[in-house]
């Protein structure tokens, strides 16, 4: 079974339509990246997976372990499973990053079912990923991203990605703004998730992140729809010849 | 009493009908302001005519045995509880501010046969709760405070109703703050349920080199007006901080006039202010630099955030300044929760509810976290929650 299934969805954002029949699944276990030109709608893709506000689905089916989730709302979504790593992370002042995190995931606990963790089983569950990912101890009394440099903010996303344990992962350009050491610390994290079960969605213009990240299957995202799919050796054609090259399969 | 019989009554017409001496200077003073109509600068946003027609019992202000108690209590505008040894008079005001913009500060001073005065001795840190009991009662009473020279003090107020429905509450301070000295006032209120309507008239004088901090948390529904007045002496200081989380049909906010009038004075005042359902928050508040006050650095600004669109905030921040050796800046914003910020939340599993009082905390919490006392700051944020969840 399909972990999540993109069935001919056709989305759009004001009065443009960026997905124009996509179809896609991703398999337990695997890690399917999507490359794309700009504009090709590769992060409105993940906004449509995750409900976001700006995102109207027009046709078309998402379903989430067979079931839809295109009427559930975005902390639905989350609850379920769903995890999305934000390209631009936002900045909240006033919002303490350990307070935003517990209650994130308390939540997730209550809705399984979990007693819910207190301040110190929290602090201490925390403190195991933070030596890991090379974040300093501040960084959770801090408000939420404020003031956090571009690799911060990418850290702070995997640091929830590890402690909400969602079962589909989408990074959107987790790589942009990192140097060469945060890439390596985020990428640990992410591959430290890789436990058979859990999908992962790595949207990307670049194929450098895939040098840390393998993936099982590489998806050709152009003007709104998954063009080609094949395995990892189609990132060098692209990096040879570009995106003008992939004619679109039959 | 009914507040409409003072409407355009001379001197002699409304001493009659209050009891009081007609050659009362708050009398002449009151009959010349006039009781305030919607036409009247500081009570544009409020509808105070609204309570000109009800026929409010008046209370017979016979003071108590005090109990001895860890604060003061007072009670329907008596003072019932309070700690050993504070030192609380019952006596004619003696030093009443004869140019206060505000009518009901005078109409208070002439409806309470007496005032309260509380002299705060040494570093004191005391809590003030205000205790409500009667229906459809006019409750009014005054208060003056007085701290010592050099000291630092802490008022804590806060406000509890009974069961009650429809009282008018005409309270006040004229707060004194010595040279050289700090005064903190952290006012906490919570309205709800029309119990009561409230409003409060307050003067504050200060001193050469005084400090004084005024911090007020109005929360939750129904209608409460502060207007307050500052005057600043040399080297005075005043951070003046307003946080207005209302929702329903209220209408509160705060109406002030800081006066400059010693070289080197600084006044801050900052109103947060949040706003839900169909209420209405008002901010209207003017910083005066007269020709005297040289070198005064006075900054005032104002936000806030709309839950609901029928919602309104009336902010004013405004400045009048009479010399050209000064900083002075003012400023206001209006506008609704980030939608950005909110959906970083719920993408993360927090219900919109929850994510919505995330992000409206954060908001008060730049106020809220500046009252010194963290079991005050605790206090406060309770009050907060009840007033959000009550919703």
């Amino acid at each position: 079974m399909k972990i999540l299934e993109i069935k001919d969805v056709h989305a759009k954002i004001g009065e443009k339509e960026i997905l124009k029949g996509l179809n896609l699944e991703l398999e337990p276990g695997k890690v399917h990246a999507i490359m794309g030109p700009n504009g090709a709608g590769k992060s409105t893709l993940s906004k449509t997976i995750v409900g976001h506000y700006d995102v109207e689905v027009t046709e078309g089916d998402i379903l989430y372990k067979g079931k839809s989730i295109l009427n559930m709302e975005p902390e639905e979504r989350a609850l379920e499973g769903i995890f999305l790593s934000f390209q631009h992370p936002v900045e909240i002042p006033g919002v303490n990053n350990a307070y935003f995190l517990r209650t994130a995931l308390n939540a997730k606990r209550k809705h399984e079912g979990k007693e819910e963790l207190n301040a110190a089983e929290f602090l201490r569950e925390m403190k195991k990923y933070l030596e890991m990912l090379g974040m300093k101890a501040d960084m959770i009394s801090r408000s939420l991203n404020e003031g956090f440099s571009g690799g911060e903010k990418k850290r702070n996303e995997i640091l929830q990605m590890l402690m909400l344990e969602p079962e589909v992962i989408i990074l959107d350009e987790i790589d942009s703004g990192l140097d060469i050491d945060a890439l390596r610390a985020v990428s640990e994290g992410i591959n430290m998730m890789k436990d058979g079960k859990r999908s992962f969605l790595v949207i990307t213009h670049y194929s450098r992140i895939l040098d840390y990240i393998k993936p099982d299957y590489i998806h050709v995202l152009k003007d709104g729809r998954i063009i080609k799919t094949a395995g990892p050796e189609l990132v060098a054609q692209l990096e040879e010849e570009g995106y003008e090259s992939i004619e679109e399969e039959a | 009493m009914k507040l409409l019989d003072l409407k355009q009554k001379t001197v002699e017409e409304a001493a009659a009908l209050l009891g009081v001496d007609p050659k009362a200077a708050a009398l002449e003073r009151f009959a010349a302001i006039g009781l305030p109509t919607k036409k009247s600068e500081e009570y544009r946003y409020f509808q105070i005519e609204k309570f000109y027609e009800k026929e409010y019992r008046t209370l017979s202000y016979v003071p108590h045995p005090i109990e001895e108690a860890e604060k003061i209590v007072i009670t329907d505008g008596m003072v019932t509880h309070a700690p050993k040894g504070m030192r609380i008079y019952y006596e004619q005001c003696q030093a009443m501010d004869m140019a206060h913009f505000d009518p009901m500060y005078y109409l208070g001073h002439l409806l309470s046969p007496h005032v309260i005065k509380i002299d705060l001795d040494g570093d004191a840190d005391i809590e003030i709760e205000h205790r409500y009991t009667q229906s459809g009662a006019l409750i009014n009473y005054r208060i003056v405070l007085l701290n010592q020279a050099n000291r630092h003090s802490t008022v804590f107020e806060s406000f509890q109703a009974e069961d009650i429905s429809d009282t008018l509450v005409l309270y006040g301070y004229d707060i004194f703050v010595a040279p050289d000295s700090t005064l903190r006032m952290v006012k906490n209120q919570n309205m709800h349920d029309n119990q009561y309507a409230m409003v409060a008239s307050h003067r504050f004088k200060l001193d050469q080199r005084a400090n004084a901090v005024i911090k007020s948390f109005d929360m939750g529904e129904d209608m409460g007006l502060q207007l307050i007045k500052a005057e600043l002496d040399r080297y005075a200081h005043i951070d003046a901080g307003h946080l207005l989380y209302l929702n329903n049909e209220a209408q509160r906010g705060t109406v002030s006039k800081i006066i400059h009038r010693g070289e080197h004075a600084t006044s801050h005042q900052e109103a947060k202010n949040i706003l839900d359902g169909h209420s209405r928050g008002i901010f209207d508040a003017l910083i005066k630099v007269e020709h005297t006050a040289k070198y005064t650095k006075a900054h005032q600004n104002s936000k806030a955030i709309l839950l609901d669109e029928k919602a309104y905030m009336a902010a004013k921040p405004q400045l009048e300044i009479y010399i050209d050796e000064l900083e002075a800046s003012h400023g206001s914003t209006t506008g609704q929760l980030d939608p950005k910020q909110l959906f970083y939340l719920r993408s993360r599993g927090i219900s919109e509810v929850e994510a919505r009082k995330m992000l409206v905390i954060a908001f008060a919490n730049t106020l809220i976290e500046q009252v010194k006392d963290h079991r005050h700051q605790e206090i406060i944020k309770k009050t907060f929650d009840e007033a959000f969840y009550r919703n």
